[in-house]
């Protein structure tokens, strides 16, 4: 029996919310229907005003009855450092600490041990936010999301800093699209729909079966995203495929696949354990899981049996994001989607 | 199987002011998933059947303030979200607003997170009826 505990990211019902199907308390509510016992917030995303609502005691008497009513346990704040909150400047080094500690007082007040941040967050506002988490007893997790991945050039960079300051507050929050030892089922039909050519289909996904056969070439530790991601692209076989399908005829869906495919990426399951005792959180995204619980996608038996391996005792927390290749063409069902994931979890972890 | 709807198809309409025509309006929702203050919405594009609109005519409304697109840059206050799934207003200044019938809209919100290296460009296209 293993001490792995699932949770739900609120995330995963953002087409029922935007549609006015569910408002915060009924996603609360669907995450306790699945059986999970953690909750992930985005704040900004379900609450109103953010953040005003938050500093007030009776909307958190309303969120901790919420958390009574549902049998759940808050388990990760997802944090936006919007650090060029304005066109014509990044905001200072003490501007963003302020935001950090902000925020990191905010998940404090709900409930939060975990602060989720993005990885354009710089090195130094997490250097400098640490003595504040330390305070309020919040870790910050930095979400490893593809084309970032654990044991790799860009991850050292934190490990130097996590071995320099000797922090227990800081960590990472790996975001299983990490794992994809395919591209999602879900984007290949979206291509499909827009005229996407079998030929070209083909080309892309040889190429991704490649790249997993092959390992991805990691990226590097550039606080310029855009440039480290085209150079990581590039070092992947990017223009190699992009010609191949251009000379197959690819039209603007073709390349669109194509493109879309290097959002995803495979990691060796082993980095999980080889950093376990780094690891607050885990989003555990998913594309598109079918009635039988297979998610096609990620390669969720080995990636949970690693963190089985590695004793982890934290959240895997449901993370659907299938629904952005459907929705322009389809009805969304997140529910039934978080459902099958949340069973497909339990399956793997018993 | 009919897409996740953008607009709201009921409210595209003329704007009248002291009793003349002034413009038209519609409202519409975010496409990104969180809310997001009014700074980081870069801009917004439109081409109303086929006629690209003037930046300086195009206003938007959030919780009964309007802005333009270059007071925008500024607007951060928490009341001026623009919060997800919810309407915002936009208004486009326009002489007379805009002959009973049908009307084609290609709209493109610019929406700037700071965590992503380049900005989101949302297309955002329709038919509607005035």
């Amino acid at each position: 029996m293993s001490d792995i505990k699932r949770a739900v990211s609120l995330y995963s019902y953002q087409d029922e919310f935007y549609l006015g199907k569910l408002d915060l308390e009924g996603c609360l509510r669907e995450t306790a229907k699945t059986g999970a016992t953690g909750v992930e917030l985005l704040a900004e995303q379900m609450i109103r005003k953010f953040p005003l609502p938050i500093e007030t005691q009776e909307f958190r008497d309303q969120w901790f009855e919420w958390m009574k009513k549902y049998n759940l346990t808050p388990a990760c704040y997802d944090a936006f450092l919007e650090n060029r909150i304005y066109d014509n400047r990044t905001l200072t080094l003490k501007e963003q600490v302020n935001m950090m500690n902000r925020d990191l007082r905010l998940a404090s007040l709900l409930g939060f041990p975990v602060l989720r941040t993005l990885v354009s967050t710089p090195m130094d506002v997490i250097e400098g936010s640490l003595p504040y988490a330390e305070e309020v007893g919040v870790k910050i997790g930095l979400e490893v999301h593809a084309p970032f991945s654990l044991n790799s050039g860009w991850a050292d960079g934190y490990m130097e800093m996590i071995k320099r300051t000797g922090t227990k507050h800081f960590g990472f929050v790996p975001d299983m699209g990490i794992f994809c030892k395919n591209i999602p089922d879900v984007l290949r039909d979206k291509a499909r729909r827009q005229g996407a050519k079998e030929e070209c289909i083909k080309i892309v996904d040889d190429a991704y079966a490649n790249r997993v056969a092959k390992g991805f070439t990691k990226i590097k530790y550039d606080l310029n995203l855009g440039k480290a991601n085209m150079e990581y692209r590039m070092a992947n076989g990017m223009q190699e495929m992009m010609d191949a399908v251009k000379a197959a005829g690819g039209g603007p869906a073709d390349l669109a696949y194509a493109g879309a495919s290097f959002t995803y990426s495979w990691s060796e399951p082993q980095d999980i354990i080889d950093n376990i005792d780094y690891i607050f959180h885990t989003h555990a995204k998913f594309y598109n899981v079918h009635e039988d619980l297979e998610e096609t996608a990620v390669a969720l038996p080995e990636v949970i049996d690693a963190y089985k391996k590695a004793g982890y005792t934290g959240f895997l927390s449901s993370e659907y994001e299938g629904g952005e290749h459907l929705r322009a063409d389809m009805e969304v069902d997140s529910i039934e989607q978080v459902r099958r994931h949340q069973a497909a979890m339990q399956k793997w972890i018993d | 199987m009919a897409g996740r709807p953008i607009y709201n198809p009921s409210s595209f309409k003329n704007v009248e002011e002291n009793g003349q025509v002034v413009g038209y309006s519609f409202d519409w929702k975010a496409q990104y998933y969180r809310s997001f203050t009014l700074s980081i919405l870069r801009d917004i594009i439109l081409k109303v059947d086929g006629v690209d609109v003037n930046r300086e005519d195009i206003t938007i409304t959030v919780n009964g303030e309007t802005f333009t697109l270059e007071e925008c840059r500024t607007v951060i206050d928490p009341e001026y979200r623009w919060e997800f799934g919810e309407y915002a207003t936009v208004t486009v200044k326009k002489e007379g607003g805009l002959a009973k019938g049908n009307h084609t809209i290609e709209g493109i919100q610019k929406i700037a997170p700071s965590y992503m290296p380049f900005v989101i460009e949302a297309p955002c296209n329709t038919t509607f009826q005035i």
